[in-house]
Parts: C-alpha cells; structure tokens; sequence
C-alpha cells in the first residue's frame, strides 16, 4: 500500500491505496463519491471524466498514487458552481440527459468547454464531445445545452473564472516526494497463484475453428524447402517437431487420444500472453494435405484463441513446395485491444518465422543447430537473418521503411 | 477492472529511474502520463512488476532551445502542445497535430515521450514526428545516446530501447517560415485510432521534401522526396493517389486506397 494526499472537493484527505488503484477506483471506492461513473475503463468512454488540479482528466485510467498532492474535483463538488448551475439548467431544458449514465462526465468537460473556448459553434462543440459516449440522446440535445450556454454568456462577459496556469506534465502529477523507494508488495507468481491443474481443467476442448459463427482471419503463405517430399510430408506428421518450430510454442504432453497439450507464450512490447490449450491433426496422405488445429486460452488477459494451420506439399524439383494458410480467432482482452490488422501482421510473421525454422529443422546444418527461438516470439529486434529475409520478401516495397 | 498488482516508484531523476530499471531485471515499465499505459494496465495485457512513473523527474516537463532545434521533454503533454504553452519547432504544425490526439481529457495527461514509447502504429506522433524528422533523446546505463525516429520503431508497440532504457526528450529542428506541412488521418470517429494517414514536410531551405505514411500495420513508411508531386496539378495529384496505391499497404484494396486518399489530402495541404 502506498499512502497518499489529495484534496479532494476542497478537503484533505489521506488515503492508503495500492499502487495499481486508478483515481476513478479512489473516488468511489475509499471515498464513497460515486458520481463519478465507469463505463469502459479503458479511456473510451468519457464517463469517468473528473478535473484534476483544473482540467478534466479521465479517472479511469489516471493512476492514483501518481497525482499524489493533486487537486481533484467529481461532480459532486459542483452544486454551488455557477458554471455548473447554468448547464445543469441547459441539460435541464434541452433533454440533454435520459439515463444518466454518461452526464457526470459530460457536464465535466461541458464545463471545461465553455470555460476554455469562449466561443464554440455547434460543430466545435461535437469535436470537443467526441471522447464522451451517450446512449441515450444521439447527442443534439446535450450540445444544444452546451451552445446555449455559451451563447447567454456572451452577454455576460467577464464571468469567466481566471484559468490557472497549466503546468507542461501530465495534469495531476509532479507534486509528490521523490525517491528510490519502492511502494507495493512483490508480486505473487502466477503459478504460485493458479496451480497447473485448475489452467488444464479449463482447457478449451477443441472444436472445428469458426464454430462460436465468427469469422475467422486468415494469413497465406508458400515457401520452398530443400528437402524431398517423403521428408517433409513426415516433418509435418510429427506434431512435437512441428511445435518446437513456431516460435513461442512449446510441447507440454501428449496424450493417448493423438491430441497434444502445448503453450505459447508471445510479446508484442509491453503486451504479453500465454496461451495454454491443445493441439490436434488430420490428415490426407492421398491428397498430402494437413491440418493442425490448436486452441487455447490466456488466462492473465482471459483471451481465447483458436487456430488452424493447413498445409498442402507438393514436389518441386528435388524440394518440395509447402503452401499454408494460417487462419485464427481471437476472443476476450487482446482481441478488444489489438486491431486487426496489427495481429494479421504478427500472425505473418510467426508464420514466416515458422517457416525459416522448419527449414531450418530440415536442413543438414538444422537436424544438430539451434531453432530460431524457442522461449518465446518477440517480433521486434531479435529477427533471424532467415527470418528478416523471408519477411523482406513478404513486405517488399519499393520505398525504405521507417 | 483492476490491473495485476505492481510495484511503484517515483524517482526523481534520471540516473535513478535508469537504475531502477536496471535493478527490475526486465520487470520494470516507465510511465509517464499512462495513457497508453493505463487501458493496457486495466485490461491486464501489460503486467509489469514494477511501474517507474517519470513525472515526478522536473526537467522531462520542460522546454529548452538549443542553436537550431528544439528539444521537448519526455513529459510534455500533448494539451501543452495544443495549447502553444511550448514554443513550436514547425510553425504550428505540431499544435496542429496535438489537437487532434484522442480527447483532451486523455491530451491533458498523455505525452509526447510516452506516446512514442507505445509505439501504437496508429499514434499521430510516430507519423508526423517522424515527418518532421524527430531525434530521440534516450538516457540508459551508459549516459544518453540519440536515436532518429525514423529508426526507432521497430514493430508494432516495439521500440528500440533495452529495458534500462527510456525517452528523455524529443528534439525537432527548426523549420524555416517557408516550411509548408501536411497531415491528414481517417478516423472512423474523431479522437479514435485512424485507419490511414499521412503526414508531409516540406521545407526548400533544409532541401526537405519528405512523406510518411502512418497507421499502416506496423512501422510507418517514409517517402524521403515527394517533389515529383509539387507544386501539385491534376495529374501529379493523381500519380501521387496511384503511387501510394501501389505500394499495397494494407494488401486489401479499400485499406490501400484510404492510404492513398490520406496521402492525396495532406498533399493538397500543401500550398506552393
């Protein structure tokens, strides 16, 4: 726990927090000031919206114990501001409110609106809206409030209260003590948290991919291996050896029925996930096409992910020409966050980090040498010079990148 | 929502938030307004160990000059920059493009060091910072190096910093008054991350006449000279539509084709 001091609605107050509590979580939780609401927690919404030494801040995200020493101020600190009596009225007359979910935070930056801008057209007023979601109204109810407002205080200049002089960091921050000293517990370790046993007893159970009826995202890629078709449709079959080549993944068991349980730990900066699930195979010897099918679930993130791998051999001279495609879904935090072209991007290039080590695998050098990467994927830096090949064709253009 | 537990710190300069990143042994994250941060927190995709907030460290909020540039500190918000509360090494440019970032409750505490630091493909500074030609200041264990923007992203939310290391200062040349700039973002909503972009500079007394396409998938894409396009007629803006097309970014055409209209509307921007 960390203890801090904030004035809060013109009182000081001291509170000890951990250092994870965001100020929305403070207002409400220690301080029973639940005005202030919380809609996506995740800086979206605007519902959240408080002023911060001034200016408005979104509480849901806006740690805590960083605006130590800050000035807060919810919308239960408003009742006496003359400011606020004038849009409450508007919202009031203009039906700029049904459920209510959202108006504490829009009356914090109608507010911070009126007071900054002076003058605002309706069209400037829907910009400055943009970051509050309403459900309810469509909007043009709330920002006639606003327009109205700002045109009855055009006849009554010099109300305008005197705008403090805004520091250049972040609003809230900077005033506390300074120090090497740590705040917080160390952090229990996951496994010390979920034993082995409670992650495989949530184990999805494979089911063919697309079955939850969304639609799957797909990445194609050919390559050409130097090794005979015999050889390679044999690698393919080995589930363990395909495993080891794509990057993050690794073998946990295997069981009787054919299917496998495997992990895969991925890095996308500060984003990272392990996948834990189960991996089976089909396949057509006649047609010398497969398919790999893996399911797992994260359960730091709670995201679940499914995919499948199809190959289809085929002779090519003395190698042999491997045509995949990779198709996934994505479910719960990461699939929220990361868009789909960004994972379409890092599913390329596990794919083609995959195929760099499979050749490699096959390769005479590659039946004793290392494989690319066996802990985990991080796409960035530490590329193989296979790899950096194999994507310097995927993504070739004409013009330098970065 | 809450995060997963971390540990805090509020160092209050430099070598002692590097050496409390050295000492985290990989676990340590730097934040500074959080506003990249904080969702990543709140959905549990970030789990960091050890959180060192950088605000509390006086001159990463600070403004100084040198000869010919500027350089801004690491915790300069984007607000300060809307706001012209720091002078502007572009003309206005980079007002321009701050009032455009996310919502001003989130540009009241998010920041130009973190925002690049994110590396969100989609981020308005990675684009036009790197427009513009961006040096970054980074301090680590052996004192500060310098990193031209344009190399400092390397894959999406992926920077080249070790894990002792972070963004002290953004330095920006300055531009002549005759510099002429461009930016243009589609958004499916104001304030949300822009499906295609595109940011131009060009400034005849630098010999400057540079492109960069943003919001692609992963880095952004500099075109180091666009003067075949300028001054712009009918047909140039039209080779410039095709050429951009022709790079398939997005590899689909709709996607390609917002990349082009991005390119064509920046360039419009630019007046002879």
């Amino acid at each position: 726990m960390s203890e801090l001091s904030l004035t809060v609605n013109g009182e000081k107050v001291t509170v000890a927090v951990e250092p994870r509590t965001s100020l929305a979580d403070l207002v409400r939780e220690n301080l029973n000031l639940t005005g202030t609401h919380l809609g996506c927690e995740q800086g979206v919404c605007g519902a959240c919206t408080i002023l911060v030494d001034g200016v408005p801040v979104r509480s849901c995200i806006g740690n805590a114990t960083a605006c130590d020493g800050a000035s807060v101020r919810t919308i239960e600190d408003f009742d006496a501001d003359p400011l606020m009596t004038e849009l409450r009225a508007a919202f009031n007359a203009h039906h700029a409110l049904q459920c209510g979910f959202c108006t504490p935070g829009m009356l914090v930056m109608a507010r911070d609106i009126v007071l900054r801008l002076g003058e605002a057209d309706e069209q400037r007023i829907r910009i400055e809206l943009a970051g509050n979601l309403c459900r309810c109204t469509g909007y043009s109810g709330i920002v006639k409030a606003i327009r109205w407002v700002i045109v009855a205080r055009q006849g009554a200049r010099g109300e305008l209260e005197q705008r403090p002089a805004l520091p250049l960091g972040p609003a809230g921050s900077g005033h506390a003590k300074t120090g090497t000293d740590v705040s917080g517990a160390t952090k229990a370790t996951a496994s010390s948290l979920r034993p082995d046993a409670e992650l495989a007893a949530r184990k999805p159970a494979p089911a063919p991919l697309g079955a939850s009826g969304k639609k799957a995202s797909a990445v194609r890629q050919s390559f050409l291996l130097d090794a005979p078709l015999p050889v390679v449709w044999q690698r393919f079959g080995e589930v363990p050896a395909m495993v080891r080549c794509i990057p993050g993944a690794s073998l946990v068991s295997e069981a009787a029925d054919g299917t496998y349980d495997i992990k895969m730990r991925i890095k996308m900066g500060p984003i990272g996930a392990e996948f834990a699930g189960t991996a089976s195979q089909r396949r057509d010897d006649a047609m010398m096409a497969g398919v790999i099918h893996g399911a797992g679930r994260d359960t730091k993130s709670a995201t679940l992910a499914e995919g499948e791998l199809n190959y289809r051999l085929t002779a090519e001279g003395e190698g042999t020409r491997v045509d995949i495609e990779v198709s996934y879904l994505l479910s719960g935090a990461l699939a929220q966050f990361a868009r789909a072209g960004i994972v379409t991007h890092f599913i390329g290039a596990i794919t083609a980090q995959f195929a760099a080590n499979l050749g490699r695998s096959l390769s005479p050098e590659g039946a004793v040498g290392p494989i690319e990467d066996a802990g985990e994927l991080r796409v960035a830096g530490s590329l193989g010079v296979a790899l950096k090949a194999w994507l310097s064709e995927l993504f070739r253009n004409p013009f330098r990148r970065g | 929502m809450k995060p997963s537990a971390y540990r805090y710190a509020r160092p209050s300069s430099v070598a002692e938030a590097v050496r409390l990143l050295a000492d985290s042994d990989g676990g340590g994250k730097v934040m500074a307004g959080g506003q990249s941060l904080g969702p990543m927190l709140n959905l549990r995709l970030a789990q960091p160990e050890l959180v060192v907030d950088i605000t509390g460290i006086g001159e990463l909020a600070s403004v100084r000059e040198d000869k010919d540039g500027i350089v801004y500190g690491a915790c300069v918000t984007h607000a300060a920059v809307e706001d012209n509360r720091v002078p502007d090494a572009a003309n206005g440019f980079l007002a321009r493009v701050a009032a455009g970032i996310a919502y001003r409750a989130v540009r009241n505490r998010g920041t130009m060091g973190g925002s690049l630091a994110h590396a969100d493909p989609s981020a308005d500074w990675m684009t036009t910072l790197t427009a513009v030609d961006a040096e970054m200041l980074i301090a680590g264990a052996t004192g500060e190096r310098r990193v031209a923007l344009a190399e400092f992203m390397t894959a999406p939310f992926s920077v080249a910093l070790d894990e002792a290391e972070f963004i002290v200062g953004i330095r920006i040349r300055r531009h002549s008054p005759a510099a002429r700039f461009g930016y243009f973002k589609f958004c499916r909503k104001r304030g949300e991350f822009a499906e295609a972009m595109a940011a131009i500079v060009v400034d005849p007394a630098a010999g400057v006449s540079r492109a960069v396409i943003g919001a692609t998938d992963s880095r952004p894409i500099v075109l180091p000279d666009i003067s075949a396009y300028l001054p712009l007629s009918p047909e140039r803006l039209e080779a410039a539509k095709a050429m951009v097309e022709g790079l398939g970014i997005a590899g689909e055409p709709i996607k390609d084709a917002m990349h082009a209209n991005a390119f064509a509307r920046a360039l419009q921007q630019v007046k002879p």
